[in-house]
């Protein structure tokens, strides 16, 4: 019964949670560019705005896809709280990704096509981080559960430092913050207009926006699980990670997807392949 | 316990009788209604052999000699044929297996035992197999009588005969039965190379100078494999065992490593997976059958049944690392690939390659994943193959990017091959538990981990791709259903249904039967506490009401499809130059203006990384490291 | 309450504009006028438009891109016109190719007049448009606007003039 509530909370937290972030981010990035910027609560009008308007579509394929982009996103929200396999997280969070992908490949738009492919490659350069992130919470803690990384006596930001920092930047791709923003951007890009997302409309895309509150939420948690052992420094982790994206965000002009797949096999994958021989020996 | 030989019998007999009679049936009616009883026969002695239970078939004095007789019988038809096409390679290494069959009977007779092991049995890895064969099997036999009507339609001058044809399919399904039930090498071996024979003729089924080139491949690399059961057998008849149970109890390393390297020419390792792409050329169901869903996985099968006797040994390390190697380099490959068939060979290669891994990880939990994969990828694969045919038959390319429309002109065909792909990355389905739990299992070691990761990422790359590629779709306001000729149609339905439903049966299942059998293989074997840690962790994991969200998402997607409306349909966005609008009763055009206002069609074609994967260079380089590999195996054991 | 004005997302089309209109809308995205203040956002997408912004006067080919473009748009949406040429053709009026304003194409919510108007200006067309996008998700009918008047009245095009003087003659 307790973990019914718990789970229930989480799922009325994350979206929240994350939509909070997101209005901070717009304000934050605002700031930094000399402006006023939307008010904090502007994501949650954004979504408010999106249900209320037509369900225009382009095929029924696409709209099913949408659906389970969120569905998917929920269950990593569930696992997750539930202390549950981290790899199975992963798996959910990739088929998340999987269901956008194929949403976007589902209309003959070559801007979603564009955006969908380049999803792929996203994909393709950060899973494996994502990969050695859980391999070194099993080395760290001789297990896959989520719910041990609490209980563990050793933080892990101790135990895998380099593998933190290649994750930060696997997060920057995940979140679309430049210089890997290359699938779909906030801005009004020429070449792909919108990207993945652009033949998503109306609810649908509340449906996705939705979505991505959740990703978010779940990302900085799992920052935080970094200092799991206190939770009031792995917020502090959490919000330090927060600001520096931004600030990477507005700092970099967005780069090629080659580049970004090039960039992510080398540096951070050696630095996290190379904590990870470090644990195992 | 059951020791008759009643079941074996009527699993290996059923389908040859019958597909003797076919053989002999004068018109194509009588033939196809033989066919069907076929499969329905088999399906039935399948049944029976699941419920019936356990059985050991001791072995006597008439047995062994049959296996013996039986053994020579089909060796020489292979010298016959490497005669007749004139292949010297093929005949020298028959003339070797010959004799290496030989010098084993004399070591069997100087020692002075023989015919103590079972012959044959039926344990519960055997039963999962047996019912692989004979229910999967049977399904796509029958797919194949209206696949071959249409078939016809553009075949090769130099075909063979129809009736050969379902003689070898039916037939096969006895002879794989056989393999599967062996005990005694000289059995295993005869039956190993029937279903080699098989294979070879059914690659050349077609006729062109590329299927006989690619089937005398085929027979060439099976022969290799052949010597090396056939040393094996040698192997362990100085070490004193003539059956799989008998090296088991000896724990004799040599055998096991040469059964290790036929297991990896049967299920088209590297570096012998070339045989694999090639069988390609055969008509689709053979592929279905024989080189996806059934005959290659006998190698992998013959892995694991050996596997648990060999715990802890570097051996066993080796395999592994093939295996993962093989995984890894095949998904590779099939990232690079457009042609469908291709893709699908390699990653039924690269699928057969996990089995392997998981084998060589031998703990439990890999083993109860490695049973997994073996079950669920059978079905699946079995059901994308059959959809490819039918695909390929009406689109007449076998390219994916030809695929882009195939949602309007084949819609069940279509849906119930995108039903395949996903089931195999998905949740709920199969595979998806199985990678998880093979990854879980793989972290005891790096390199394998390593090697495991990266074929999982790729594979879901591919699939992601071919997904996506087959159903952009235009929109349609009606679809048409697609004329199938009915076993078609209805194979392809309870194939379908088949994966579904096992797919949602996943974890049931594994609690009830996967896990328990994987610990009973592991009983007398010690096993590093951590795997078992693993293994209890991977139970409290599975539970039913993760998957819940995936029915609240399907409930939501039936009421948003009800409340589709085609008011709200509109043209993608292209800069708003499209031309054309939604049209009665037709389909959207997608095209726009462009230059001076001429009409041009919005395309983007899929990533193929050819600049990156060579399939030629990787081939060569990676054939080469895996032959190391090979290599290394019998220079742990102290052979070389 | 309003669900839909707080945030507008506007799309811009540049039917045939002198890009004088578009420099100053440009200028309103700036920090120096931070449209996305109100949650403006400028999207470059017809799909998830609320506003379509459109610049400049309708001529023969790009009419049916402006079509496709409002079409393309979810309801509820509005449109605003910047700048005279959209309510008349403005300097280009009695050309050739014009066909005149954007509403000979599409209603129109609201224009903004001036060549070219002022960004604040602007900003208080997307103001007043916010109220009308309210009306519309309540399904309330909208008025249509009274078109700038016009103080320059362009002389007749001579191929007009010609086929004037001809069926004069006739």
């Amino acid at each position: 019964m307790k973990e019914f509530i718990t789970v229930i909370a989480a799922l009325v937290a994350a979206p929240v949670l994350g939509g909070l972030l997101a209005g901070i981010d717009r304000k934050l990035t605002a700031r930094l560019q000399g402006r006023v910027g939307p008010p904090v609560l502007q994501p949650f009008y954004d979504v408010v705005k999106l249900l209320h308007k037509e369900p225009l579509a382009v095929n029924r394929v696409q709209v099913s896809y949408v659906f389970l982009h969120l569905a998917f996103m929920l269950i990593v929200i569930v696992l997750l709280v539930t202390g549950r396999d981290l790899l199975m997280v992963l798996f959910a969070h990739a088929f998340s990704t999987i269901a956008l992908i194929l949403a976007g490949m589902s209309v003959r738009s070559p801007y979603s096509r564009i955006g969908s492919q380049r999803k792929i490659m996203q994909m393709l350069a950060y899973e494996p981080i994502l990969v050695l992130l859980v391999v070194g919470v099993y080395l760290s803690t001789v297990n896959f559960l989520a719910a041990t990384v609490v209980t563990t006596p050793r933080p892990l930001l101790l135990t895998m430092p380099l593998v933190f920092l290649a994750f930060l930047m696997a997060v920057a791709i995940k979140l679309e913050k430049s210089p890997f923003d290359v699938a779909s951007s906030h801005h009004a890009h020429q070449e792909l207009v919108k990207g993945i997302t652009i033949e998503i409309a109306g609810p649908y895309l509340a449906l996705v926006e939705i979505t991505r509150f959740c990703e978010q939420a779940a990302l900085f948690a799992v920052i935080a699980m970094f200092w799991a052992q206190n939770l009031f420094v792995g917020a502090l982790l959490a919000i330090a990670a927060f600001v520096a994206l931004i600030l990477v965000d507005n700092c970099f002009a967005r780069l090629t997807t080659f580049w970004m797949v090039r960039y992510m096999w080398t540096v951070p994958m050696l630095m996290a392949l190379s904590n990870i021989i470090w644990l195992y020996a | 316990m059951n020791t008759t030989l009643s079941v074996p019998l009527l699993l290996v007999a059923c389908p040859l009788v019958f597909g003797t009679c076919v053989y002999f049936a004068k018109t194509a009616t009588v033939r196809n209604a033989l066919v069907a009883c076929a499969a329905v026969a088999t399906m039935a002695a399948g049944v029976i052999a699941a419920i019936s239970g356990p059985l050991v078939v001791p072995g006597n004095g008439a047995l062994a000699l049959a296996a013996l007789a039986a053994e020579a019988a089909a060796i020489i038809t292979v010298i016959v044929v490497a005669i007749r096409i004139r292949s010297w390679s093929i005949g020298a290494l028959g003339a070797l297996q010959l004799a290496l069959s030989g010098i084993g009977c004399m070591i069997e007779r100087g020692q002075g035992f023989h015919a103590e092991a079972p012959a044959f049995v039926l344990d519960s890895l055997s039963t999962i197999l047996v019912l692989v064969v004979s229910l999967v099997g049977p399904v796509i036999v029958l797919y194949a009588i209206g696949y071959m009507n249409k078939h016809h339609e553009h075949a090769h001058p130099g075909e063979g005969s129809d009736r050969r044809f379902f003689l070898l399919m039916v037939g096969f399904l006895g002879v794989m039965n056989g393999l599967v039930l062996a005990n005694s090498l000289r059995w295993l071996g005869a039956f190993w190379e029937a279903t080699t024979l098989c294979s070879f003729f059914l690659i050349g089924h077609t006729g062109t100078a590329e299927a006989k080139a690619n089937a005398k491949r085929a027979l060439l690399l099976n022969s290799v494999g052949g010597v090396a059961l056939a040393g094996a057998a040698v192997g362990a008849a100085r070490a004193g065992a003539d059956s799989l149970s008998g090296i088991m109890a000896v724990k004799a390393l040599a055998p096991m490593a040469l059964l290790c390297v036929a297991a990896f020419t049967k299920s088209a390792q590297m570096p012998f997976q070339s045989w694999l792409l090639g069988a390609m050329v055969a008509p689709t169901p053979v592929s279905a059958l024989l080189h996806s869903a059934t005959m290659v996985k006998a190698g992998s099968y013959l892995v694991l049944r050996l596997a648990p006797a060999f715990s802890g040994q570097k051996l066993m390390f080796l395999v592994a690392i093939a295996g993962a190697f093989t995984f890894a380099v095949a998904s590779t490959l099939a990232v690079g690939q457009s042609n469908a068939k291709k893709v699908l060979a390699y990653s039924t290669i690269s699928n057969l390659g996990l089995i392997v891994a998981c084998a060589g990880i031998n703990t439990p939990l890999a083993y109860a994943a490695a049973l997994m994969i073996l079950s669920f990828h059978a079905v699946s694969k079995g059901l994308l193959f059959i959809c490819i045919g039918t695909i390929e038959q009406f689109i007449r390319s076998r390219d994916i990017e030809d695929m882009g429309s195939i949602m309007f002109q084949l819609p069940v065909t279509t849906v119930i091959a995108l039903t395949g792909m996903l089931s195999m990355l998905l949740p709920p389905f199969g595979m998806l538990l199985s990678k998880w739990m093979a990854i879980e299992a793989a972290i005891a070691s790096p390199l394998i981990l390593v090697l495991v990761i990266a074929g999982s990422a790729l594979t879901v790359l591919f699939w992601a791709k071919w997904i996506g590629r087959i159903q952009t779709v235009s929109y349609h306001p009606a679809y048409r259903r697609e004329q199938l000729p009915p076993t078609m149609l209805v194979t392809e339905i309870v194939l379908a249904a088949a994966v579904v439903i096992l797919g949602v049966a996943a974890i049931p299942l594994y609690h009830r039967f996967i896990e328990p059998l994987a610990l009973s293989a592991y009983a007398g074997v010690e096993v590093p506490e951590a795997s078992l840690a693993l293994l209890r962790a991977v139970k409290s994991s599975m539970v039913w009401p993760v998957f819940l969200f995936i029915g609240l998402a399907a409930a939501a997607i039936v009421i948003a499809l009800m409340r589709f409306n085609e008011k709200h349909v509109r043209l993608p966005f292209l800069c708003g130059e499209n031309c054309g609008e939604l049209r009665e009763g037709g389909t959207l055009s997608y095209s726009f203006r462009g230059m001076k206002d001429a009409r041009d069609t919005a395309w983007s074609a899929t990533l193929y990384f050819r600049s990156i994967i060579h399939e030629g260079a990787i081939t060569r380089w990676c054939s080469l490291l895996a032959l190391l590999i090979l290599i290394a195996m019998f220079g742990e054991i102290g052979v070389i | 309450m309003n669900l839909v004005s707080n945030s507008p997302w506007i799309v811009h089309y540049n039917c045939n504009s002198c890009n004088g209109c578009d420099i100053e809308f440009v200028a309103c995205l700036s920090p120096l006028y931070d449209v996305e203040r109100f949650g403006a956002l400028h999207v470059g997408n017809p799909k998830h438009a609320d506003m379509l912004v459109v610049t400049g006067s309708v001529n023969h080919r790009n009419a049916r891109v402006l079509r496709n473009v409002y079409e393309q748009m979810p309801s509820p949406k509005v449109v605003l016109a910047m700048g005279v040429c959209t309510s008349s053709g403005g300097v280009f009026a009695g050309c050739y190719n014009i066909l005149g304003g954007i509403d000979t194409v599409i209603p129109v919510d609201v224009f903004v007049p001036g060549c070219p108007p002022r960004p604040e200006a602007m900003i208080d067309g997307v103001v007043k448009a916010l109220a009308v996008l309210e009306d519309k998700r309540r399904g309330a009918e909208t008025a249509t606007p009274a078109k700038p008047a016009l103080t320059f009245f362009p002389p007749a095009p001579p191929a007009q003039e010609a086929a004037r003087q001809e069926a004069a003659h006739a």
